[in-house]
């Protein structure tokens, strides 16, 4: 029990004393997640919009193929982006293996079907006269995009924490894409199963730590933004 | 007589294959007042949003201003602008909202915004900043018509635009759009079971039922 409460102590200890192997990947992570983030948000808010929206075939088959990748094991999607980006992947050239990029686009797929999904709910959710009104005023076809992205603007925000809190806590893409090389692409995640492994407690709980820290400010942030959707 | 804004000849409409709209002939001449009447579910709503060129007919042609019309001209809904009998609110301010269809044109002079709220009796002063959610059903309704009368529509098209309303509510409103026609000359289409409103107002009353024009003075 003692080595538990010392390693508590030197997890806070590690984190206000700024340790930089702590904060490098913390690093790791927020860039990571950070840029995969990005074109998560670009293209699962006009994709989900256009789920949610437009009335075309094979639209149910559609919904039901991404809320099916909602629960895409991470390994899966690791193992997925390990082999396009390999040496002797389709994407070798791009040399994205074992970086920051590469843990991204495998971040991007695992949050993208996320955002897609409650994007998709959010605009079903919105009032049916909302689109006949925006016509009714002269919107053009990307206005009203945008004026319905922008009504729905809490739900959709709802929907980028969520994806957020999803890609910043897993651990299988990191691994298999980033290879978990210190300094470099370790996550706090891999970090803590590396840590460990290797009877570090004090760091793998610093990380943890942080990671809760992080787990706990999206919650929040959750639990604000399903208020204001409501109002 | 002017010139007819609007000729529509043999127009039907058909949702589900029940048919909704059935009309031979209807010319809405420009700057005039139309009065529509009818019982729920005669067609009214449906000629309005084929006025509007929210929908196309089934059959039939639709011209305005001299030329064939429907709804891939959708420069057109730039003229004509529809108040639904529940009009939606945005989620924002009051002002946020008379002002959407401005700066859609990309017109951002407030100045345009508060003159309409002025229109239908809702001083800015007091409103501009009122958050959409704290209007009652009647103050909505006026926003609602503010935010078309601020784009100084050619046709202004009301559904229904008094149901429910409380006096001075429905009493703004109907000033308003009369206004309308007499500031910058707009072609008004009127639905409303307010029969004694519409015979005093507009320049010609239809009835209508089952899609059909009954009375055609």
């Amino acid at each position: 029990m003692d080595y538990l409460i010392q390693g508590i102590v030197q997890a806070f200890t590690l984190i206000f004393s700024g340790d930089p192997e702590t904060f490098s990947a913390v690093w790791a992570t927020l860039a990571s997640s950070g840029l995969a983030m990005v074109v998560i948000l670009a293209l699962g808010l006009p994709l989900g919009f256009v789920l949610g929206h437009a009335d075309f075939p094979g639209r149910g088959a559609a919904r039901t193929l991404v809320d099916t990748m909602l629960s895409l094991p991470t390994v899966v999607v690791g193992l997925l982006v390990y082999a396009l980006l390999t040496r002797r992947g389709p994407l070798g050239d791009w040399d994205l293996l074992f970086s920051i990029p590469g843990i991204s686009m495998g971040l991007a797929i695992l949050g993208l079907p996320v955002v897609m999904a409650l994007t998709a709910t959010a605009v079903e959710g919105l009032d049916r006269r909302l689109g006949l009104t925006l016509r009714t005023l002269g919107a053009t076809p990307g206005q009203i995009l945008a004026t319905t992205l922008w009504e729905a603007r809490f739900s959709l925000a709802l929907a980028a924490v969520a994806a957020f809190g999803r890609v910043a806590t897993e651990v299988g893409i990191a691994m298999m894409v980033g290879g978990n090389i210190k300094w470099q692409t370790r996550t706090i995640t891999t970090a803590i199963a590396l840590e460990t492994n290797k009877g570090q407690f004090a760091l793998g709980m610093a990380l943890g730590v942080i990671l809760l820290g992080i787990a706990l400010l999206v919650n929040l942030a959750v639990a604000g933004l399903k208020r204001l959707a409501r109002e | 007589m002017n010139a007819p804004l609007y000729s529509l000849r043999q127009v039907r409409q058909e949702y589900h294959g029940r048919l909704a709209l059935d009309l031979d002939e209807l010319d809405v001449p420009e700057r005039s007042i139309l009065g529509l009447t009818g019982h729920n579910g005669s067609g009214k709503s449906t000629l309005l949003r084929i006025l509007a060129f929210l929908e196309d007919p089934v059959s039939g042609s639709v011209t305005y201003n001299g030329r064939p019309a429907g709804t891939r001209d959708s420069a057109l809904r730039r003229e004509v602008t529809l108040l639904t009998q529940e009009p939606y609110l945005l989620k924002r301010s009051v002002l946020g909202n008379v002002a959407y269809g401005l700066r859609l044109r990309g017109e951002r002079d407030p100045a345009l915004a508060e003159a309409a709220l002025d229109m239908v009796g809702l001083a800015p002063e007091n409103f501009s900043l009122r958050s959409w959610r704290d209007l009652s059903g009647g103050e909505a309704q006026r926003v609602a018509l503010a935010a078309r009368l601020a784009l100084r529509p050619r046709v202004l098209l009301l559904d229904e635009p008094t149901n429910n309303l409380d006096r001075e509510s429905a009493d703004r409103i109907k000033d308003a759009a009369l206004a309308a026609r007499d500031a910058w000359g707009a072609t008004l289409v009127l639905v409303s079971h307010d029969l004694p409103w519409l015979t005093t107002v507009a320049d010609r009353v239809l009835t209508m039922a089952d899609g059909r024009v009954l009375r055609h003075p």
